[in-house]
């Protein structure tokens, strides 16, 4: 109710502040026109009407009006007043504007009072959209574009409008932000023609371009060719083969091309002619390239007749033309140096590398002949680019060729004359001076034919010796500079990563390039391999070797060419690292969490099996110095019809731990264990009276090692040792003797039982031994290891035993009740008892190793299925009490 | 109702083209309904040549991509399920007169754009990931509309020929969706087969 009430008075009060602000806000006059868009330079009119209720509220007429814009009184020279209720103002040649403009009132002589204002917005109406043009690209929609004309100052909304002769299209509205624009939304279709024109418009009109008709096929910018591939052939050294493939356009259309190619170092493009590639095609021969030279390529395409676009360019794609025989052959001189051996002399043979441009391919080899006078000739194969000879004093000719994969180039032919050779010409006022920039040679021919001149210089200098440099001139030259540079490039590295290395170098001084440097050559190679060569622009400095080995030394050197020549500079050596920066932080690292979790799971393996480890590793050998013994009966014989165990034992021969483990509780006999127990007896219920040592039962710790070794050593089954059960031996596999055996040291105060004295034990143990050779080592490995040896004799013994499983595991259970009272009760006839039975069925006779395995695995299968601490019969012992025989 | 309006479809969309052109009409050398919305350019006939270039040169391409993306067994049994038998396709006497070949191409025309209507409304419910078929079919709508165009253009330019009386091929739209999928496969070996002939012709 209290809300209600609420509502209403709120209600109210709204109404009413409405109601009376509205009366407030009635304006006295209006302004005419109310939403003016003028155009600039014209002329505008208002006018404002008071209101007849207002005129006689305020006591004002038209005369009391009074116009401002942007706050500013407009003079009254511009005003008219029309009659007693309105006054009109005229501006004239509007001005770019957005102003407002009020009219007002003077009211009691000294208050104005704002009648009406509005807003008045200049600007210009379109103009004629020119240069409507329109493009296709490829599998897009058509777009066209213009030139709005002249700016409006308003908002001018442009659309293109387009139709075939039987049919109009929707229009394409420009938007805001691409006012000279549009892309229609339907696809172009092809050959047909299609009118297009935009139209403009503002608040100041509308203006409608020049209407332009095509077809869009003549409008199309087609896809790049695209998958461009060059090949080189190996038959022509000066062609490259490229092939492409087309947009799909070119099903309907001829197109034409524009095939453009450079070399890989150069920056300008150079043009294959365009009437070679007037047509449709995919391939196309570059001819007339220089061997053994990488040229990129790229291509575009465009309608055949030239209507249209051309397309964007293709990726490049780069090929290098095949090695040519060098075309020409190297500059060769010689050296004489004074030789010890009387009659001969020492010939230092040089020569320059060719540049890049006459190599035609990488200089395997120069060949050298050296002959002599009707002599024969001396043949050299040489990769530097010098050889010393040991000549005599006569006059010889050397020829040198450079070699590469193709063939060889001319031959160099140099005459070394003989050593009491004097020139007849030589070479007459020999000038040198410099001249922008280089040093001339200049000299007087000598009237003789000249095959060539050699010049030599070197530099002086009061630090450095005389070491001169030399280049050779054709013999019409009488006039030279020195070219080549005198010095070649430093080159070290900035930066060695594992396969690559960045290599810089600083530009040769002026003095020393001899010319314009127009390109560097980069060789580098390894110990063992072949040298690379890499041809580096003269603009750089720097120079990224990749695909290196890692780990690898490498030695690097630099040539700087002129057009005349070029000059290696030192050689350079750098060792790739054997790992990449972070590559050691990205294999340590892991593998020492792999290892830090290995050890953890290990650790956890270790905690949660401490019970399995400890029983291999240092089982609980109980202390037979706590045994209780109930009775002691020194004097009953040992009832053993075999060997007794110790003597198997004295040897060192004794069985693992682990038998020692398998064992009936001291408290609790599991029913596997009665059972398999219980099997025995009932397989071997005639061989009574055969007694079990408490050694057996002790050091074999189990009947069951007691059984299984039935088949090998019977005697091992009768032991009487009274140490046995403390005695931890290493057991050998099968036939191999373990290499160390081990004792623990018994804490036994117990003698020794007579038994472990006797010969015919051992003589028995011997007997056995000899005979089968299988001793109780092979238990240790049945019941370790034989799972998945004893897994199919289990399942024989499954089959032959699967009739009376259930009833056996009754009786078993019934046996182990009866056994375990009879422990209780300490009988030690009892206990007696069921070891004999063991041991008679170990002494089954020499059966086959397979009863033995049965009955081994049943025993372990009750040991593991129990999953039980594992107690030692010597702990049940004690409680039966201690049982010497 | 759904059915209806998608056997309309086609229609509307070959009256879009041409007004009147759903109900049968004669070859009315009528100057006066003969208006175009801007005269035909001089070369409308190197413009037809091109088109049916055009679509000849994609129209095994575009038979191979349907039969394909309708699987098996259809690309195993072209012979059986892709058979040309469109008994009610236009007739094509390539011996004619120009006006009568122009008049006749636009039977054919009409009557194929109707059908590729049929089969693209079909293709985009039967094979909705066929992207590459909806793409071509359309391509090719596209310039079937605009030979359409031409044709018209030129006959009504040249012969004052304002209508011409079309046919359209089966209704799909009641058909099971195997019918549909045949329906579509022969019509486009009928396609393949008949354009060859008319671009030839021309």
């Amino acid at each position: 109710m209290l809300t209600l009430q609420t509502w209403i008075v709120q209600a109210l009060l709204v109404f009413l502040t409405t109601d009376s602000i509205g009366g407030l806000l009635d304006p006295c006059g209006y302004i005419n026109p109310e939403s003016p868009v003028v155009q600039l330079g014209s002329n505008f009119t208002a006018v404002c009407v008071l209101k007849e209720k207002c005129m006689d509220y305020f006591h004002v007429n038209a005369n009391y009006i009074f116009w401002k814009t942007n706050h500013v009184t407009v003079p009254k020279e511009q005003y008219t007043v029309i009659n007693r209720t309105a006054s009109s103002v005229t501006f004239t040649n509007i001005p770019l504007l957005n102003s407002q403009l009020t009219c007002n009132i003077r009211t009691f002589g000294q208050i104005d009072q704002n009648v009406y204002g509005i807003r008045i917005i200049s600007g210009l109406p379109p103009e004629k959209p020119k240069n409507l043009n329109c493009i296709v690209n490829e599998g897009k929609k058509m777009m066209c574009q213009w030139a709005p004309g002249r700016e409006t100052y308003l908002e001018t909304n442009f659309t293109l409008k387009s139709e075939w002769a039987t049919e109009k299209f929707d229009d394409c509205e420009a938007k805001r932000d691409t006012p000279t624009s549009c892309t229609v939304d339907y696809s172009p279709v092809y050959f047909v023609n299609i009118e297009v024109w935009v139209e403009a418009e503002n608040a100041l009109g509308k203006v409608t371009s020049d209407h332009i008709n095509f077809d869009p096929i003549d409008k199309v910018k087609p896809n790049a060719p695209h998958n461009l591939s060059v090949n080189n052939s190996e038959e022509l050294s000066s062609i490259l083969k490229l092939t492409w493939i087309n947009s799909n356009i070119k099903n309907f259309i001829t197109l034409k091309y524009n095939i453009q190619y450079r070399t890989k170092d150069a920056s300008t493009w150079s043009q294959i002619p365009p009437e070679d590639t007037a047509s449709t095609r995919s391939s196309f021969t570059v001819q007339d390239l220089k061997p053994f030279t990488e040229y990129v390529f790229r291509i575009r395409c465009m309608k055949a007749d030239g209507k249209g676009f051309w397309s964007d360019w293709s990726e490049e794609a780069s090929g290098i033309t095949y090695e040519d025989r060098p075309s020409k052959a190297p500059s060769f001189w010689y050296k004489i140096e004074p030789s010890r051996t009387h009659g001969h002399r020492s010939v230092q043979l040089i020569w320059k590398t060719l540049p890049p441009f006459e190599a035609n391919g990488k200089i395997l080899d120069y060949e050298v002949t050296v002959t002599r006078w009707k002599s024969r000739l001396q043949n050299y194969t040489v990769n530097g680019t010098e050889l010393t000879v040991n000549l005599t004093n006569d006059r010889y000719i050397a020829t040198l060729t450079a070699r590469n994969l193709v063939g060889k180039s001319d031959a160099s032919v140099l005459t070394i004359p003989a050593c009491d050779f004097q020139a007849t010409h030589p070479v007459m006022d020999l000038k040198a001076f410099p001249k922008d920039n280089v040093l001339w040679v200049e000299w007087t021919a000598t009237n003789g034919s000249v095959n060539k001149y050699i010049l030599e210089w070197c530099v002086l200098s009061d630090t450095l010796p005389c070491i001169p440099d030399w280049q050779q001139e054709d013999g019409t030259v009488h006039r030279t500079y020195l070219r080549a540079p005198s010095k070649g490039p430093t080159v070290r590295t900035k930066k060695v990563g594992k396969n690559e290395a960045v290599l810089e170098w600083d530009q040769l001084p002026v003095d020393v390039q001899n010319g314009f440097i127009r390109n560097y050559t980069i060789f580098y190679r390894t110990i063992i391999g072949n040298e690379t060569a890499v041809n580096v622009d003269s603009s750089h400095t720097e120079y990224t070797l990749s695909s290196l080995t890692s780990d690898t030394l490498y030695m690097v050197r630099m040539a700087a060419y002129t057009d005349e020549g070029g000059k290696d500079g030192p050689e350079f050596t750098f060792t790739t690292p054997k790992f990449a920066q972070g590559e050691i932080e990205a294999i340590v690292v892991p593998v020492c969490l792999a290892f830090l979790l290995t050890t953890l799971l290990g650790v956890l393996f270790c905690f949660n099996k401490r019970d399995l480890i400890k029983k291999h590793i240092w089982p609980n050998v109980p202390d037979p110095s706590k045994s209780h013994i109930a009775q002691w009966s020194p004097h009953t014989p040992p009832r053993h019809n075999f060997n007794s165990k110790d003597q198997m034992y004295s040897d060192g021969n004794f069985t693992d731990v682990s038998v020692v483990e398998i064992e009936a509780n001291d408290k609790k006999t599991f029913p596997e264990d009665m059972k398999s127990l219980d099997l025995f007896k009932r397989e071997k219920i005639s061989t009574e009276g055969h007694s079990s040592g408490i050694g057996g039962s002790s050091c074999m710790s189990s009947s069951r090692p007691s059984i299984s070794s039935s088949d090998e050593n019977e005697s091992a089954q009768n032991t009487s040792s009274t140490v046995q059960y403390s005695t931890v031996v290493h057991s050998g596999y099968r036939h191999q003797v373990p290499s160390v055996q081990v004792f623990s040291r018994s804490e036994s105060t117990q003698p020794l039982l007579d038994s472990e004295e006797r010969p015919e034990d051992l003589q028995l143990v011997d007997n056995v031994e000899g005979s089968d050779g299988v001793l109780p080592r092979q238990q240790y490995f049945k019941q370790n290891c034989g799972q998945r040896e004893t897994s199919p004799v289990i399942s024989h013994f499954e089959r032959s035993k699967q009739g009376s499983s259930i009833n056996q595991e009754d009786f078993v259970r019934l046996k182990q009740q009866q056994i375990s009272d009879h422990i209780s009760q300490s009988s030690g006839s009892g206990q007696m008892k069921m070891f004999q039975e063991v041991s008679t069925a170990a002494s089954f006779g020499p059966g086959t190793e397979e009863q033995v395995e049965r009955f081994e695995t049943v025993g372990m299968e009750a040991a593991i299925d129990e999953g039980m601490p594992k107690s030692y019969l010597p702990q049940t012992v004690r409680q039966g009490g201690y049982m010497p025989q | 109702m759904k059915v209806l309006a998608a056997g309309v479809v086609p229609l509307l969309l070959v009256l879009h083209w041409k007004h009147g052109a759903g109900s049968p009409l004669p070859i009315t050398p009528d100057n006066a309904t003969c208006a175009t919305r801007h005269p035909c350019q001089s070369n409308v006939m190197d413009q037809i040549r091109n088109q049916l270039v055009q679509l000849n040169s994609s129209a095994n391409a575009l038979f191979v991509l349907y039969y394909t993306a309708q699987g098996e067994p259809f690309p195993s049994n072209l012979d059986k399920l892709c058979r040309p038998d469109v008994t009610d396709f236009p007739p094509f006497h390539a011996n004619g007169t120009e006006k009568a070949r122009l008049v006749e191409l636009y039977r054919i025309v009409a009557y194929l754009g109707a059908s590729l209507g049929n089969i693209t409304r079909d293709q985009k419910v039967l094979n909705p990931n066929a992207r590459s078929l909806h793409c071509k079919l359309n391509s090719t709508s596209d310039t079937m509309r605009g030979l359409l165009s031409n044709v018209l253009c030129h006959l009504c330019s040249k012969y004052h020929v304002a209508n011409v009386d079309v046919a359209y091929g089966p209704d799909t739209s009641n058909k099971d969706a195997f019918q549909k999928k045949k329906l579509g496969c022969q019509l486009l070996g009928k396609y393949k087969q008949v354009i060859k002939v008319v671009a030839q012709a021309f």
